[in-house]
This record gives structure tokens, sequence and C-alpha cells, in this order.
């Protein structure tokens, strides 16, 4: 039992507390108005019949908050609440604040809001077509974007970034090739679908204010926040409990700064908790259309590769800056090309907002890529899987210059997941395999910090930003710190998340958190290891190398003195602790961090299928993934990462799409919305998890979670075209789609 | 988001339950609310009082009757029918039907009456008992009548039921023959279902009649009348090919609906394809019983 996760624990007995278990006290309750209107003028808005309900405290609009001016994380482009305009269907134009829920809820109802329709781009086709309505009139660019090159908008269109990076020749290369194969892919807009949705509660009080929120980026939050109201760091406070699911939907800024402006309006904490539907109109993984081109010699190995990514951003830029810069890299693959053109961009355009969803931008160049590679095997008659290993980059071998050399070797990754399928010989006639493999690169961000308090009576307390967020991130963290500390896990505890408490850390996301805030955490138990021992050299005046730490205190070599005694003793009161602190920067480790990623995010994907062929209906009833994660800390929590990470990939493939019509939503409700369910999940499932000590992080640890996401869709559209030579080049691969594709072939 | 406020009664007799729904304003029979709540949460609804028939005593009864027929209390949850002994033996197509609707969570509280009521046209139950040939009874204000299934659903989301009406229970002939029933879906609710009934001749070898209904295509069950007709008098291993004779005429004078669940050409394949398999097992379920 002592090894089990504690917040399981919690959970289970129904003890955890999220957001909307908690109350403030003279907490008032908001609900939000959306926009009916995918791109409009407000031309009015009455709120006085709401207003004048019993226990309505106030409606909170756009323009008593219009001063506060704009925020972003990359660029400056969202207002707290829309002020003149709407962009797209659900964007907030009220906050309805009462005593209760249900009379927030009624009074919303009565909020008359006056549109007047402005031309719409609700496609990435129309938004880039000549003429096109600007989404935003200007691009403020706000110089705090993470990545290589910064952020890239183009003035006077809808075009918010475009990243590019181009290595040798391509045209030179595409002259000389054997052959040349281009495709064109199209990726859906996917709801995160966390099973907790968006729900804040903000406390204004005069320059100080606190928020309780499900945010994966507490930090973040707390920049926005300070900056949107001119407030000090130090007096914003963000405090995360446990929350329901994020999967990058609740990463950088979310609803924050709208409840903390219904906050800041009525001087009283606000809750704002949203519905499920709601959550599916806040943000949205961003579509994306594709094109890609290889070229080949007569042996098959690539001499180039180029790729040109649209990703449909939505009303909002958010992070999809970032989601498009990483989709261009994500593209590359584990190989090795010695010339490559590579463009991304993120257009506006008037739907939900684009966000991070598990693997920034990775889904979506997967598809295509993974896709491609199988149709240019074919067309040059080779084994989709030796064409593979023809042009895999071996371990130590950079796929691109400005990237970190691969950690991995992926043919060791085919190779088992293809054992993994040797128990049944060769697929049946009915049956059919495919397969798809990805190495994307981690934003991991080498920044973070942590705090270990060892105490008199040998209980730990870690404290760090991670956030709780069912990945188990917690009881790794204390893990870590028992291990390093050589105590038993029981005796650490790990804080919950709270900005006022604990110290810097950039965010839980980009599979960082057990790496690079592990390693802050192995750190801080370090130095906390560092000043006991210390004590004892002091007290005990004996050398430091004959100490070490064991269960419950300092083994002397003759001797073990507990951690009471040396507190007592050293401190001459029966009562102390020591604070470790451990930081982590790019110059951590003589630099070894700083370089990008710091480690590969890996998967490979075999997927058996079996088709319905007079209904289109695919059904997975095999499929095996491996990742090279380093090392394993938790093997329950890890194999739930992987497994996890594929159950989504399987609704990207077969289910999942937000689908709007000329930019309104038609299934963003839970029921029109479909899912996976576990009886969806393939009966046999093998999750491999390659372990070799090689990893940044503690004990050899790489980061993981959201690799096992990105080889489902190619690999089992690779097992329709290996079976059917059909090539389905947008997802979901609905029956319907396969069936006509199937009739078409007829 | 919540509903809008309403009262709430518990009734204990059916007449108090149409009479307290009969009062001034609007009132609905309430029982699982896996529809009603939903409607009424996400506002399409409103009602000014819910009237909760779960006290009142019999509306859960399931028997065969004395002139065999099986009846089915219109209270009766999805999962109570699917364990129902009775069921289980005479038509356990119906009971696997009602293991397999929607989720376990609606199964548990959702009722088959409940699911008529609603109307909606994605849904398992109205095809089946449509092809079962069943009647549903209801009561209102001034007695009870019996409705055909075939007759119960107006339009998309609407019935003939009065709202003061309550529907108390689902009557159908015993079956004599095999009944099928499958669907197709891909996601929540069926994209295309198809129900079929047989009646068979002394000797069991020839198919009397047979009932078969295709639903989810338009906005209330569909019969197939050029598949009964072909059937009728048909020696049972003739069926299959029968069927696959008259299948694309029949298919043809389907009406069928654009919607999100597909397009009318692709589920109008899937109602032949669904009803093919039907009778497959149908002919199977003969060559096991003879």
């Amino acid at each position: 039992m002592s090894s089990v996760r504690p917040d399981l624990i919690e959970k289970v007995t129904g003890r955890a507390e999220y957001i909307t278990d908690l109350t403030v006290p003279d907490m008032l309750h908001g609900f939000v108005v959306r926009s009916p209107a995918v791109h409009a003028r407000i031309a009015s808005i009455d709120t006085s019949a709401a207003r004048s309900m019993d226990g309505v405290v106030d409606v909170l609009i756009g323009e008593d908050v219009a001063s506060f001016g704009c925020w972003g994380v990359v660029l400056k482009d969202r207002p707290i609440i829309a002020i003149d305009r709407v962009r797209y269907v659900g964007e907030p134009v009220a906050i309805v604040i009462a005593e209760t829920i249900e009379i927030a809820e009624n009074a919303a109802e009565r909020v008359d809001v006056g549109y007047e329709e402005l031309p719409r781009a609700a496609t990435i086709q129309k938004a880039m077509a000549d003429g096109a309505p600007l989404i935003h009139e200007h691009h403020e660019n706000l110089q705090d974007f993470y990545f290589k090159g910064g952020a890239k908008p183009t003035q006077g269109s809808n075009i918010f970034h475009t990243y590019r990076n181009n290595v040798g020749d391509v045209d030179a290369a595409e002259a000389a090739a054997a052959y040349v194969h281009e495709d064109h892919f199209t990726f859906p807009a996917i709801s995160h679908f966390a099973m907790e949705p968006h729900a804040v509660i903000a406390d204004f009080k005069g320059d100080s204010l606190t928020v309780w929120a499900g945010a994966q980026t507490p930090t973040a939050v707390q920049k926005v926040l300070s900056r949107l109201f001119g407030l000090q760091l130090a007096k914003v406070r963000v405090i995360v409990p446990f929350v329901g699911g994020g999967f990058g939907g609740k990463a950088s800024v979310k609803i924050e700064p709208l409840v903390a402006g219904a906050s800041w309006k009525v001087q009283r904490p606000v809750r704002v908790a949203q519905s499920i539907s709601d959550s599916m109109l806040t943000c949205r993984r961003l579509g994306a259309e594709v094109t890609i081109r290889t070229a080949v010699d007569a042996k098959g190995r690539i001499l180039a590769k180029s790729a040109k990514l649209l990703l449909d951003g939505g009303a909002y830029s958010d992070t999809g800056s970032a989601v498009a810069t990483k989709s261009a890299n994500r593209i590359i693959g584990p190989y090795a090309v010695p010339n490559l053109r590579l463009e991304a961009s993120a257009i506006y355009t008037n739907t939900v907002p684009g966000a991070a969803f598990r693997s920034i931008g990775g889904p979506q160049a997967v598809w295509a890529k993974e896709s491609h590679m199988d149709n240019v095997a074919a067309a040059i008659g080779m084994d989709p899987a030796e064409f593979r290993l023809k042009n895999l980059a071996a371990r130590g071998e950079r796929t691109r210059p400005d990237l970190r050399a691969l950690d991995m070797d992926m043919s060791e990754l085919m190779g088992r997941v293809t054992q993994s399928f040797a128990s049944e010989s060769q697929a049946s006639n009915r049956r059919s395999r495919g397969m798809a493999v990805a190495a994307t690169d981690p934003a991991n961000t080498p920044i973070a910090n942590a705090i270990v308090r060892l105490k008199i009576d040998g209980s730990i307390l870690v404290s760090v930003s991670s956030i709780e967020v069912g990945q188990g991130a917690h009881a790794t963290m204390a893990r870590i710190a028992a291990q390093t500390l050589k105590q038993p896990f029981s005796a650490v505890s790990t804080l919950r998340t709270d900005t006022a408490v604990a110290p810097y850390d950039w965010g839980t996301g980009a599979s960082r958190s057990t790496v690079v805030v592990g390693l802050s955490v192995e750190n801080a138990a370090l130095d906390a290891a560092d000043q006991i021992l210390d004590m004892v050299v002091d007290v005990w005046e004996l050398p430091k190398e004959s100490l070490s730490l064991v269960e419950g205190g300092v083994s002397t070599g003759s001797e073990v003195l507990t951690f009471h005694q040396i507190f007592h003793r050293t401190l001459g009161v029966d009562s102390g602790e020591v604070v470790g602190r451990g930081a982590i920067t790019p110059r951590s480790k003589k630099g070894a961090l700083a370089e990008s990623p710091l480690f590969w995010e890996t998967s490979a994907g075999l997927a058996e299928i079996v088709v319905d062929e007079d209904t289109g209906e695919i059904h997975v009833p095999r499929y095996a993934s491996a990742a090279d994660v380093g090392r394993v800390i938790d093997r329950v929590a890890a194999e739930g990462q992987d497994e996890g990470a594929a159950a989504m990939g399987f609704g990207h493939a077969l289910y999942e799409q937000l689908e709007f019509e000329d930019g309104q939503p038609v299934n963003a409700t839970p029921i029109d919305y479909t899912i996976p369910r576990i009886s969806d999940v393939p009966p046999v499932f093998d999750t491999i998890l390659v372990e070799n000590g090689d990893g940044p992080g503690p004990g050899g640890a790489k980061g993981m979670g959201e690799g096992a996401i990105l080889p489902v869709a190619p690999a089992i559209a690779n097992a329709l075209f290996s079976a059917y030579g059909i090539r389905i080049t947008d997802l979901p691969m609905t029956p319907e789609k396969v069936w006509r594709a199937l009739q078409k072939r007829k | 988001m919540l509903p809008t406020p309403f009262e709430f009664e518990r009734a204990s007799t059916i007449a108090d339950a149409v009479s307290a729904v009969g009062q001034e304003g609007d009132g609905m029979f309430y029982s699982g609310g896996t529809e009603l709540l939903l409607a009424m949460k996400m506002r399409v609804i409103h009602t000014e009082r819910l009237v909760d028939i779960k006290g009142i005593p019999g509306l859960d009864r399931i028997v065969l009757n004395d002139a065999n027929e099986l009846e089915i209390g219109s209270r009766c949850t999805h999962m109570k029918i699917a364990g129902d002994s009775v069921i289980r033996e005479h038509v356990p197509a119906l009971a696997s039907l009602c293991a397999n609707v929607a989720n376990v969570r609606v199964r548990s509280v959702g009722t088959i009456g409940g699911n008529l009521c609603f109307g909606e046209p994605h849904a398992d139950p109205p095809t089946l008992l449509g092809a079962l040939d069943a009647r549903l009874v209801l009561q209102g204000p001034n007695g009870t009548r019996s409705v055909h299934a075939d007759d119960f659903i107006r339009s998309e989301l609407e019935t003939v039921r009065e709202p003061d009406e309550l529907m108390i229970v689902i009557i159908f002939p015993r079956p004599t023959g095999p009944i099928t029933y499958r669907r197709f879906k891909h996601g929540e609710r069926p994209s295309v279902n198809v129900g079929m009934v047989w009646s068979m001749e002394a000797g069991a070898h020839s198919i009397k009649s047979a009932r078969v209904r295709v639903g989810a295509l338009g906005s209330r069950p569909q019969p197939l009348k050029a598949v009964e007709g072909v059937l009728k008098g048909l020696p049972v291993h003739d069926a299959h090919r029968a069927i696959q004779s008259v299948l694309a005429q029949a298919l043809d004078e389907l009406d069928v609906n654009e919607d999100r669940h597909g397009s009318a050409d692709y589920k109008r394949h899937l109602a032949g394809v669904l009803l093919l398999r039907n009778a497959e097992e149908a002919v199977a379920m003969r060559g096991r019983a003879t």
C-alpha cells in the first residue's frame, strides 16, 4: 500500500478536492453569456433586466474593463471580455454575477445583446483568401516567445505566425532524385474533452488577487494577471488544487483573466464553473492542412523533404504560434534527411481559439508524415518498414543541425512493437497491419525550482509548482525526494500547488515535469541532505565522507544517528527542519540542458485492424506502443500515461472532430461529440517502455506521456492502405469515409 | 447549465399523476429523466412542474398475459427489461436491445416509456416495437386509448401523446418466430437500425408473415413493405435470397434524412446490410429451433 500514489487514494475515496469542491467566504457565482454570432460588432448590450433580478449583484461587460487593454501569451490580442466585437461563437460577452449559480444562469437569459454581423472567415482557405476580413487589424508581439526566431505575425493578414527552417538545397536534391512524391492531408479541430471543465475562483482584494484555477501553468497565469491588472507578481497568488485533466487545454492562460475581471468589478470572490459544452467553446486543438513532399534516390534513400503546414488557430492566438513551430519540427520524424524545407503558419479564423494539446503540432504533423511515408514506399515498391529502417537517423545522429542529436534508437522501438505481434504469425487475409513512428522535440524549458524540507521526525515536504492533473507528478516528485534522501516513500508529502508557497517553475506540460522539475527536486533533496550531514560533521566532528543517509537518519559507519538526535543536539531544541533548495536553469549541469530538445520523445505504434467492408467500420483488435523513456519512476503511472495517450490517439483516428459550419459549432456538446470509450480501446494492447537509463532526468529518466498519441492514426491508415490500397487523407476515419473509399476502389 | 426553476410533485396513482400534469401551466411526467433533464438543463425544454411517476405501483410490471401477449410497464428501465426472465425467454432480441441502449447510466434509470415518449428518431426501442406490432396504452383524464407503435411518433421529437396522457403499458403478441434487431452506430445514438419479426406457419418451416421496420432514417421507423410481401408464406431457407431480390426496390422506398449520422445513400445502404444480417441470423435461429 505504501507505494500507492496518495493522490489516487484521495480520489477513489472522494476526498480529493477540485475547484468546484472549494468555497471561499463571501463567494459569488458568475455565469458567462456567450456570443451566438460568428463574427459581429456588438451594437448594444442591455443588462438592466438581468441586474434587476433578486440576487444579481452585477454584470460585467467589456466596457467595464476595456481600460485594462488586451492580454496574451505570445501576441497581445485578447480582451478580458469582448468589448465591441465578437470573433467566434462562444466568445464571452457578459458575466452575470449573482449570489447563486441558479440566479446567475437565469439572469443570463435576460442579458440582451445586439449584434451586427461582420464578414467572416471561418476556415483557413477563407482566412487566407484575397480580401479576407481581418480578424485582428494589427498584431502586437509581446516578444515573449520561447522558441528561436520569435513570433512572426504578418501584418495586414490573418497569418499570426510563420516559422521557416531550411537545410541544404531541396530544389537541387529534387532535381537529382529518382522519384518525388507529394501528398496533401488535413487534420480537424479536436476538443480536449477533459472530464473537469474549466473552473476558476478569483478573489480581488485591493491590490492583491488570489486565483484558484485548474491551471497547468500557474506562473503563466500569475504573469498575465499581474501585467493585465497592474499588480505586483508577489501580490498575485495562484492556487491549483487537483485538476481533472488538462491535455494542454488548461495550459498557458484560459478563463482566469475573465473571472478575475468579474471579481475586480464586484471586489468579492467570484466563481465561474463552466460546463463541458462551455469548455468545448473555450479552446481546442488546431486543425491543419499539410502538404508534404519527399524526394528519394533509386535505392530508396530520402534526399529531401519539404512540408508546408497551415494551422487553424481560431479567433485568438493563445499558443498557436508555438503549435505551428513545433508542427514544422515534428514533421521531420526520426529520419536522416539531408535537405529540408519546412514552413508552418498559424492562421486566425472565426472559430474557437486553438490551444496547446498533448504534443503540440505533433499529431497533425505525424498524421501527414507517416501516412506519406507509406505512400512513398508503395510508390517506389519498397516495404514500408524497410523504407523507414533505411532512412532512420541513428542514435547520436541529428535530424536537423539545430536540434539535439537523437538520444534513442528508433529501430529498437520498431523491433519491439513488431516482436509484440510475433506470437501471432502473419496477419490473416481479413486482418492487416500498419506502423508509424514519431520523434518529437518537447519544449522542456529547463527552468524550475523546488524546495524539499526535511523535518525532525524524518518526514519530508516537497514544494513545487508542478500541478497534479492525474499524471502522477506529485507522487513522482515524492518518489525522487525519497530516493535521493534514502527515506521511505510514505515519509514524503508533496504540497498542493500554490504560487505563494511553491517556487517558480515554467509549467506543467511538454513532458517536462519528471525531468526538469524532477532534477530540481533531486537538487533540493541533495541540498537538504548536505545540510543534515553538515550538522553531523559539525557537532559530532566526523568526516563527511564517512557519513551516509539511511532510513530515519544518518549512518556514521559505526552507528545510526536519528534525525531527531541530530536536530536536538545541533539546535538545542526538540524541533526543527532543514530547507533544501534546488534550481534548474539552462546553465545547470554545465549547460548540458540548454540544447533543445532536452530529450527526444519517441514512439512507435503497430496497429492491427479488421474492416467491416459492408459498413466501413474499422476495428482495432490489437495495438502495440513502444517508447524510449530512459527510466521508469512509477510503472503504473508511466504505463497509464502511454496508454492514455494512445487511447486519445484512437479518438483522433476514428471518432473526433469539433465541427464548424461556416463558423457555427455543430457538435460542441458531449452528446454529439464522440470520444472513444474503454470498449473502443483494442482488447490486446501492449505497452513497451524502453529503459536504458540514458535520459537527462533523475535516474536517467526522460519525459513521456505525449508520444503514444502520435503513431495511432497513421498506423491505422497505413493498415487500411496495405489491405485495400485506399488512402484516407483526412481524420477522423469514420465508417462512411472508409466505405466510400472502398466503393470508389470497386 | 441548470434547468429553469420548476415545481416537483410525486404522484402515487396514475389518476393523480394525470391530474397533476393537467393542472394549470405546463407539467410533465418524470421518471428516469435521462432525456428530459438533459433537455431541461440545455434549456430546450421548459416545464413548470415535474410529476414523478416512480412511486406509482404497477407501472414496472412485465408479464405474459392471458391473451398470450407480453405486457411491459412503461416505467420499466432498460436494465430491468434486459434482465427480465419473461422477456429473455420470449423476446431475447428485445432483452439484448435494452442491454445495449445508450450507456450504463441511462440503462439503469432510463425507461422504455420515456424513450418512446421522447420521440427521438435515433432510438433503439421504437424500431423493434414497431416490428413486434406493439400497441402503446395511454391514460389521460378521459380514460385510456391504445396507439399502434407505428403511429405513435408523429415527427422528430413529437408523438401523438397529449401532454396529460401517461403511457402506462406496452403490449404485443408473444412472437412465434425469430426476432432480430441490429443497429449501426458510431457515436452515442444509432445511425440506422432494423428490426425484423417473423411469424411462423405450423411446423415452423415457412414464414407466415414478416414485419420489418427500419429506424433512425426518417422521423420514425418505416416498414419495408416489399420485403414483408416477398417473405410471406416463404420457406425459411429461401428468405435471404428473396430479400436480396427486392432489396434495392425496398430501400429506394425509404425516406432517408441526411444528417450528422451520415449521408442518405450511405445510411440506405447500411439498412440493407443490417437487414441481410438479420435475415441470416433469423434463418440460423430457425435452423437451431428445428
